[in-house]
C-alpha cells in the first residue's frame, strides 16, 4: 500500500494518532486477504449496498449534447442515496474487527455522515457525525435522516463552519478517543493509510464500470468524468482504470462565477500540508488555509486526496473547474431529460461531460460517475431558481 | 543568548525543573510583549516557547484555537514572527512552535533560515510525525536550529526510544490523549515509563512534559513522571484573553515555578566510563 503518490501523501499527523493509523494499517493487511472478511464484504455489499449499481445511457441527455455517448453509473442508487457508502461499509467492517465500539466522522453534504450512521447501525456501533453549521443549515434533510438512525450529530461553530472544520473537529475527538474509536474518515484525503483503504473500497465503482461497459458496448469507455472534492468517488473511478488507456477528467467546485478559486484546489491551489497528508491545497501566501465557496457542500473542501495530486503532475488525469451555475444548469438538464435528480455535486460531472460529448464524434463513449442523488438539494436548488 | 537546549540541560544538571510558558504571536500584541517574556524570566522560565498562528490547528483545544483565530484576524503574519522573535530572543532562548503548511509554504530553508536569523534555536511541529521528519532534520541542521519530537502516550517503546534519539533540545511528551489545554480526563496516565525509556535511550537528552499543565498541582504530577520540567500554554493563554500583561504572567507561573524549586529534578546520570578513543 502507497505511503505517497509521487511526492504526495504521507502523515503529517500528532504522535498520538501514529499507533492508530499504524493499527488500521496492519488490521487492512490482513483483512484483505482474509477471504471472511472478503466474503463478508461482497455479501454487504450486494444485500444492504445494493451493489452492483447499473451503468445507464442517458440517451436523452446524449441527444442534447449531439456528440459521444454519456453513460451514467448510478452511485446515487447506492444504499444512502451517494457512493459514500461503499467506503462507511467496508471501514465499518474494519472498525468491527479492531474491536472498537465507536465511529466518528465528518460530513459535508451530509451523505457521508448518512452512510455513516447507516453501518453504525447495522453494526451495533455508536456513531457521531461531525458537521459544520453552515452545512447542517443547507443539507437540512440529511440531518433528519443521521439522527432517525440513531448517530449524534455534532455541529461545529468553528472557522467557516463547513467541512474543513468538520475534519478538525474529527480529528481532535479522535487524538482523545482514539483508543476506543474508529475515525470513518469519508473522503480520500487526510494521513495515510487513508487515502489507500478509501481508494480501494471505492474502487468497485471503476472496477464495475470495467466489466459493465465490456459488456455492454465491447470494451471501456473513451472518457471516465468524476466530481472532485476530496475526490473518493472520482479515485474510486479512476483508480482501478489507471493502467489503460481511458482518458480521465475529475471536476472541481469552481463557485461563484465571479469570486476567486471556490473549492477549486487543484486547478488553484498549491502544494501544501492540510489534515495530515501532502497533496494540493487553497491556501493564502503565508501557508494559511483559503476560505473556500461552493453551492455543493461535499465539493466545498481547500484540499484534495494525493493520489489526484499526482494523478495531475504525472499527466494522467486532467482536472477542470465548474462554476455553480452551470451545475444548477446540468442539475435541470439531468432531471428534464432522464428524470433523474443528481446531487448538486454530481451535476459538477455531469455539465463537463456534455461539455466533452459535444467536442467528440458519436462514437466516442463517456462514462460519468453519478456520485449522489439530489434529494438534499431541492431546498438549494429552489432557492436558486427563484433567483 | 543560550540555546534553548543549553539553558535546559544546565537547569537539568543544576537539579532545577524547567519552565517554559508559551505566547502565541499576535500582531496586536506585539508592543506588550517585551514586558510580558520579561515578567516570564523574571518568574522563573528557563525557555520561552513562541506560538505561531495557524488556520486550521489540529492539535489544539478551544483556547489556542481561539487564540490563533484572534491573531490571523488581526493580520498576524511572518514579518510579526520575526519581530516577536528579535524581541523574546534577546530575554530568553526561545522555540518556534507551528503546524507545518507556514513552514512548507515558505520553504523549509527559507523559513528556517529566518527564524534562527530572529534567534529562535529551537523548532516544534506538532504534526510532523516521525517518518515525514527527515527533510526537516536535515534543513534545521542546516540553520542551525534545535527540531523538537514529540512523544505521545500509547506510542511503542520502540518508537519512543527512535524518538527521543532523533529530537533535538529536549523531547516533548505529550501528557494525554487530548488536545492542548482541555479538561484533564478522570483517567491519569502514568507517563513514567515513557520518561524513563526516554532517558535510558537518550540520557542526556532532557524530557518536557506539556498538554494540561495548569498549576502546581499538574506541574508537580509531571515531575513525579520523571520529566525535566514542563510546558504551560492554554493556562497562560487562557488569561491573557483578559489581559496580555506582566501581572498575567507572574500569576499563572509564580505559584507554578515555587512548586517546580520545591521540587527540583534529578541531573542525568553520568555513563560510568567515557570512552576514549586511542
Amino acid at each position: 500500500m502507497p505511503r505517497r503518490f509521487g511526492p504526495y501523501g504521507g502523515a503529517f499527523v500528532p504522535e498520538t494518532l501514529v499507533p492508530a493509523l499504524s493499527e488500521l494499517e496492519r488490521e487492512w493487511r490482513t483483512a484483505r486477504r482474509d477471504p471472511r472478511f472478503r466474503a463478508e464484504l461482497h455479501r454487504l455489499s450486494r444485500t444492504l449496498a445494493g451493489r452492483p449499481t447499473p451503468l445507464y445511457f442517458a440517451g436523452r441527455l446524449t441527444e442534447r449534447a449531439r456528440g459521444a455517448e454519456i453513460w451514467l453509473k448510478r452511485e446515487d442508487l447506492v444504499h444512502g442515496g451517494a457512493h459514500k457508502f461503499n467506503n462507511a461499509l467496508g471501514q465499518g467492517l474494519l472498525a468491527k474487527r479492531m474491536g472498537k465500539p465507536r465511529l466518528i466522522a465528518e460530513t459535508g453534504a451530509g451523505q457521508h455522515g448518512v452512510a455513516t450512521a447507516m453501518i453504525g447501525a447495522a453494526l451495533g456501533l455508536e456513531t457521531e457525525v461531525y458537521m459544520g453549521e453552515v452545512d447542517m443549515e443547507r443539507q437540512r434533510s440529511n440531518v433528519l435522516r443521521m439522527e432517525l438512525l440513531g448517530a449524534k450529530v455534532r455541529p461545529v461553530t468553528t472557522g467557516q463552519r463547513t467541512l474543513k472544520d468538520a475534519i478538525n473537529a474529527a480529528l481532535r475527538d479522535w487524538i482523545a478517543s482514539v483508543r476506543s474509536t474508529h475515525y470513518l474518515l469519508g473522503s480520500a484525503v487526510g494521513p495515510h493509510p487513508f487515502p489507500s483503504i478509501v481508494a480501494e473500497f471505492q474502487s468497485v465503482i471503476g472496477r464495475e464500470i470495467a466489466k459493465q461497459s465490456r459488456a455492454t458496448f465491447g470494451r471501456l469507455p473513451d472518457l471516465a468524468v468524476a466530481c472532485v472534492g476530496g475526490g473518493s468517488n472520482a479515485i474510486g473511478t479512476f483508480h482501478p482504470l489507471r493502467r489503460t488507456d481511458v482518458e480521465f477528467l475529475g471536476v472541481e467546485a469552481g463557485g461563484y462565477r465571479r469570486h476567486g478559486a471556490g473549492a477549486a484546489s487543484l486547478a488553484h491551489g498549491r502544494p501544501g500540508i492540510l489534515h495530515g497528508t501532502y497533496s494540493y491545497v487553497l491556501q493564502d501566501r503565508e501557508g494559511q488555509i483559503s476560505e473556500t465557496e461552493s453551492i455543493s457542500a461535499g465539493l466545498d473542501y481547500a484540499g484534495v486526496g494525493p493520489e489526484h495530486a499526482w494523478l495531475k503532475d504525472s499527466g494522467r488525469a486532467r482536472y477542470i473547474a465548474v462554476h455553480d451555475d452551470d451545475a444548477l444548469r446540468a442539475f435541470h438538464w439531468l432531471a428534464e431529460d432522464e428524470g433523474i435528480l443528481p446531487a448538486l455535486e454530481s451535476a459538477h460531472a455531469v455539465f463537463a461531460a456534455v461539455a466533452e460529448a459535444r467536442r467528440r464524434p458519436a462514437r466516442q463513449k463517456i462514462v460519468v460517475t453519478l456520485s449522489g442523488r439530489g434529494d438534499k438539494d431541492l431546498e438549494v436548488v429552489g432557492r436558486a431558481a427563484s433567483r | 543568548m543560550p540555546r534553548v537546549a543549553d539553558a535546559l540541560s544546565l537547569a537539568r544538571s543544576q537539579g532545577r525543573a524547567a519552565l517554559v510558558p508559551y505566547v502565541m504571536v499576535d500582531r496586536a500584541r506585539t508592543r506588550r510583549l517585551r514586558s510580558v517574556v520579561e515578567a516570564a524570566l523574571e518568574a522563573g522560565a528557563s525557555a520561552l516557547e513562541l506560538g505561531f498562528p495557524f488556520s486550521d490547528p489540529i492539535a489544539d483545544g478551544p483556547i489556542l484555537q481561539a487564540t490563533a483565530d484572534r491573531a490571523l484576524s488581526n493580520g498576524t503574519d511572518w514579518s510579526d514572527l520575526v519581530e516577536s522573535l528579535e524581541i523574546a530572543s534577546a530575554l530568553l532562548p526561545t522555540a518556534v512552535m507551528s503546524y507545518a503548511n507556514p513552514f512548507w509554504r515558505h520553504g523549509l530553508d527559507h523559513s528556517l533560515r529566518s527564524i534562527a536569523r530572529a534567534g529562535a534555536s529551537g523548532l516544534i511541529v506538532p504534526d510532523l510525525s516521525l517518518e515525514e521528519a527527515p527533510p526537516w532534520i536535515a534543513a534545521a541542521g542546516r540553520h542551525s536550529i534545535n527540531l523538537v519530537l514529540l512523544a505521545a502516550p500509547g506510542v511503542s517503546e520502540r518508537r519512543t526510544v527512535r524518538l527521543a534519539r532523533a529530537t533535538r533540545g529536549f523531547l516533548y511528551l505529550v501528557a494525554r490523549y487530548g488536545t492542548t489545554g482541555t479538561a484533564l480526563s478522570a483517567e491519569r496516565i502514568d507517563l513514567t515509563p515513557i520518561v524513563r525509556t526516554a532517558h535510558r535511550a537518550a540520557p542526556r537528552t532532557p524530557v518536557l512534559i506539556g498538554f494540561g499543565i495548569k498549576d502546581p498541582a499538574t506541574a508537580a504530577q509531571a515531575l513525579a513522571y520523571g520529566a525535566d520540567g514542563v510546558i504551560v500554554a492554554s493556562a497562560l493563554e487562557e488569561r491573557f484573553v483578559r489581559a496580555f500583561g506582566a501581572a498575567t504572567v507572574r500569576r499563572v507561573l509564580g505559584p507554578i515555578d515555587r512548586t517546580l524549586r520545591a521540587r527540583g529534578v534529578s541531573p542525568p546520570s553520568r555513563p560510568l566510563l567515557y570512552r576514549t578513543r586511542r
